[in-house]
């Protein structure tokens, strides 16, 4: 990756570090906050020293910021996350709220009026109790952020450990305007504020100019070509700059490439009418607590129909979290808006295509790009929706082989999808997504990331397509490419929030993991000692009225809990059934046996349906190494972990989506389909896990964790009362169960 | 046989992304877990019917990620935490078997750690899977003789643990063993010792 590097930054020196992807902008960084260790692999030698030690010898001595906002969020509150450094380096639980104020304080991260009282939902309770310790940020959950307000988050997390050198590896690049302005006056103030040393890597130089005052450039080799004065060496500079692909500041767009339309045509079945159309549409989500109160908020809309005609472009624009993704979501039939319809040309609704109508019909850019390969190499990943169509003839191989040419991939032709950068796997999935001739692409943000060359090749492409009848729809943050939709330009806001629940919350909110573990596993040894079903009916009875004096409240009413409790028993139902049935074929086909089996699972499944779903993860970290003083490092991995388990469902989704749409989804016809299918969605579930996990781990070290060998905690952990009473209360049904026993014998 | 490529030593020296992969992984696994506990009563009703120990086929896909988890990150512990912590993410939306589900994991888990343990830490072939996933099977069983299966026969025990212990044995450890080496040759597993091996073979 880097060869022969020298490099010596002066002390609040600020330098902005430039060149094509592959260059090794990334592994510099990583080596000068001494961690290219943690997640690399491959031969090391050279020394990186700060004020004369290693990197790693002081905690915190770097601060790092990664790409994708939300990589390093460790917790599940601001006020929490920020604190991670400081518990890592043992700093006394008095001293974590004042360092965390000021930290957030610098980044002026502060949560609007509003957002935290609005996402009091379950089980995030014991608010009050954390609220105290970090003031409104100590209630406001991470997952509310904008990208921008993750970023500035992040950086909030580095300034925590008062570093002295502050890392920036592309920190806007997956922003809008909006958002990534609001980064870079964050830095510019702190690092002026903090006299700190600042080296940021990024391919859009325009607006970090003002900021910095060296820029070095890297070439292909990680070689340094030019090292100086910002302004100077972008004048001396801008010519090389531009062929190695560069944004430079004030270069005019680059002009895309022409393309012949014939490799992205089909001849059969050239476009002219239009492509899709859509009434304005409402795309509402509805979550509900655990309680069963249900909250509906307006996802995405838009104000107008859009027809999307053969040959036009129409780009979706907006700040993040207006709802782009979601509307494209809906245009390609993977949601039913909750108003409005989406129709293809000959009127059908998309959502009710089967998967190769789907496929013939419309194809996917996702966002994230990884998730659509579904094939082994780089050129069955371009064939392998036409394949499934019966699209394939003699010239197929040949015309993929020329698109990659186009996109730069031609060298990578039998190479492994997955093992493509970024960048490269965006415009694979663009070149995948168009080469079967669908009538309509929906794009989601396919120029990102890209260097001048590589989006002179993707844009052209993309018109070549065009003039060959396709049709495109856009989610878009690129200047550029939002010009050359012309007055096909749909602006979305971002809907309102809906408030939250009101009113008094049920018994078992705010109760501790431990108790409610506690209270679920009492449910076993009432299931194994009731010696019979009668027995076992009258500790169901028992269960169901605990049940619900603990889910029933005031804003849930009595329906609502116990229909959401339902639906969590579903599954326990089917295990009961099951065992029962397996009871009866054996045991002489006696129905009170068959009964045994039913109530017994019943009864020890029930209580779990109950309290499991209100465990707080942080609050269980808490639990597990403060109060049962399991070892601290695996404690906050599990945390972690567990906070990703709502990405992960819908991580599952999107590659599931993505087979759909690429015409390789499932059928039950063909049983053996449905087992390649949960191998390849297994397979890619667990990628995008090792990846997150990589990722998180350099930012965990960054934060000090690597040496965390006497942590502290942010929040004490508690064991209240009510605690008690819920174990107490939990163990009447075995009690009740051993008093049957008794009295049987 | 090419031996297989031990963790860096000391073997207890757990870095940061070897604790964070295992519990990631085992998050991963226990969404999988979750929506497998959905799509398999329909199978596992079916094979009920013919033969009620048959249970234990569609049973072994539980035992995966205590196998995986070991063979990527070659450190003791690391098979017991990823089954663990697959229990525990299955668990929390509400599963089956409740609260049973994190014992069962946690037996489970310790079947397929201790059989890395017996072979010293130091071997992870498809024979090696293939044990793990075997041992992972007879504490589970045992377990749910006394829980689910109350009013079996001992011979329909006895065929329930050997039926689990063969189906963790192809299922459990074949399957894993088979999505390791997709994962290392996918490029996921540079900083652990199967993505140093997928590199080598490359290399020869």
């Amino acid at each position: 990756m880097l060869r022969d590097l020298d490099l010596t930054i002066e002390a609040g020196e600020r330098v902005l570090l430039v060149g094509p992807s592959g260059s090794g902008k990334s592994t510099l960084l990583r080596a000068l906050a001494g961690l290219l260790e943690t997640a690399d692999a491959g031969e090391l030698s050279g020394t990186v020293t700060l004020d004369g030690v290693a990197p790693g010898d002081r905690p915190g001595s770097v601060g790092l910021v990664l790409q994708e906002p939300g990589a390093g969020v460790v917790a599940a509150t601001v006020a929490r996350d920020v604190a991670f450094g400081p518990e890592n380096v043992g700093m006394p639980r008095a001293e974590m709220p004042g360092r965390v104020a000021s930290a957030l304080a610098a980044v002026r991260l502060a949560p609007d009026r509003g957002a935290v009282a609005d996402s009091q939902v379950l089980p995030a309770s014991g608010v009050d109790e954390v609220a105290g310790l970090g003031g409104a940020a100590g209630a406001w959950p991470t997952s509310a952020l904008s990208g921008g307000q993750t970023q500035r988050l992040a950086l909030a997390g580095a300034l925590a450990l008062e570093p002295s050198l502050l890392l920036l590896d592309e920190p806007t690049a997956m922003l809008d305007a909006e958002n990534a302005q609001s980064v870079r006056a964050a830095v510019d103030e702190v690092v002026t504020a903090r006299g700190l040393t600042l080296v940021v890597v990024e391919h859009l130089l325009g607006p970090w100019v003002d900021l910095v005052d060296r820029l070095v450039v890297l070439d292909e080799d990680g070689a340094v070509v030019a090292d100086g004065p910002v302004r100077e060496t972008l004048a001396s500079e801008g010519e090389r700059l531009l062929a190695t692909g560069v944004w430079v500041p004030g270069a005019p767009a680059p002009t895309p490439i022409e393309v012949d339309p014939a490799l992205v045509t089909r001849a059969s079945t050239r476009h002219t009418e239009s492509a899709l159309a859509a009434t304005e549409l409402t795309v509402a989500r509805t979550t509900r607590t655990v309680d069963g109160v249900a909250t509906t908020r307006v996802a995405a809309r838009t104000s107008e129909p859009l027809v999307v005609g053969a040959g036009q472009l129409h780009a979706l624009v907006g700040p993040s979290g207006s709802g782009k993704s979601t509307i494209l979501h809906a245009l390609a039939g993977f949601l039913t808006p909750t108003t409005g319809r989406v129709e293809t040309r000959t009127g059908q609704v998309v959502a009710d295509l089967d998967p190769a109508g789907l496929a013939a019909h419309v194809a996917w850019v996702p966002q994230w790009s990884s998730s659509t390969i579904v094939a082994r190499t780089v050129l069955d990943e371009v064939l392998v929706t036409a394949q499934a169509l019966g699209r394939l003839d003699a010239g197929s191989e040949t015309r993929a082989r020329a698109l990659l040419d186009v996109l730069g991939l031609g060298p990578l032709a039998s190479a492994d999808p997955r093992q493509l950068s970024g960048g490269e796997q965006r415009r694979l999935a663009v070149a995948a997504a168009l080469f079967h001739g669908p009538e309509l692409v929906l794009a989601d943000e396919p120029t990102v990331g890209q260097d001048r060359h590589t989006w002179a090749a993707v844009v052209g492409l993309l018109a070549a397509y065009r003039s060959g009848g396709g049709a495109i729809v856009t989610a878009t943050h690129d200047a550029h490419v939002i010009t050359l939709a012309g007055d096909r330009v749909h602006r979305l806001t971002a809907p309102p929030a809906a408030p939250g629940p009101r009113g008094g919350e049920p018994l078992l909110a705010g109760r501790g993991p431990l108790a409610l573990l506690l209270g679920s596993a009492l449910a076993v040894p009432a299931g194994v000692l009731s010696p019979g079903w009668r027995p076992s009916l009258v500790l169901l009875g028992i269960q169901l009225v605990l049940a619900v004096s603990g889910l029933v409240s005031a804003r849930s009413g009595v329906i609502a809990p116990l229909r959401a409790l339902l639906t969590r028993l579903v599954p326990g139902l089917l295990a009961a059934v099951s065992v029962a049935w397996s009871t009866w074929l054996l045991g002489g086909r006696d129905l009170a046996l068959a009964g045994n089996g039913l109530t017994r699972v019943l009864l020890i499944v029930l209580p779990s349906a109950v309290l499991l779903p209100f465990i707080d993860t942080d609050r269980l970290g808490d639990q597990l190494a403060q109060t049962l003083h399991l070892p601290d490092r695996p404690v906050v991995a599990v945390s972690a972990a567990m906070h990703r388990m709502q990405s992960f469902g819908q991580i599952w989704e999107e590659i599931a989506r993505a087979r759909r749409i690429r015409g390789v989804a499932a059928t039950w016809r063909r049983p053996a389909t449905i087992v390649g299918h949960v191998l390849a969605l297994t397979v890619g579930l667990l990628l995008r896990a090792l990846r997150s996990a990589a990722e998180l781990a350099v930012a965990m070290d960054a934060r000090g964790f690597a040496r965390a060998q006497r942590r502290t905690w942010f929040h004490p952990a508690r064991w209240t009362w009510g605690d008690t009473a819920l174990v107490a209360l939990s163990a009447l049904p075995a009690l009740v169960a051993v008093a049957f026993v008794m009295v049987v014998r | 046989m090419p031996r297989s490529i031990r963790a860096t030593a000391p073997l207890m020296a757990w870095r940061t992304i070897d604790i964070l992969t295992i519990t990631f992984l085992g998050a991963a696994f226990g969404i999988a877990y979750w929506g497998w506990g959905l799509a398999y009563q329909a199978p596992s009703t079916a094979l009920t019917t013919i033969f009620p120990p048959l249970a234990g086929i569609t049973g072994a896909p539980w035992l995966i990620a205590g196998v995986v988890g070991g063979l990527i990150v070659r450190r003791p512990g690391a098979a017991l935490l990823c089954e663990v912590v697959a229990a525990l993410v299955s668990m929390i939306p509400g599963t089956q078997w409740g609260f049973t589900t994190l014992i069962s994991g946690i037996l489970q888990g310790l079947g397929a750690e201790l059989a890395f343990a017996i072979l010293g830490y130091g071997a992870y072939g498809l024979a090696a899977a293939m044990f793990a996933g075997a041992m992972s099977a007879p504490l589970e069983a045992v377990y749910e003789w006394f829980v689910y299966w109350t009013d079996w026969g001992w011979s329909y025990k006895i065929a329930y643990l050997v039926i689990l212990t063969a189906a963790g044995a192809v299922i459990a450890g074949g399957l894993g063993w088979v999505i390791t080496r997709a994962l290392a040759a996918a490029g996921a597993l540079g900083a652990f010792p199967p993505g140093q091996e997928a590199r080598e073979a490359r290399a020869v």
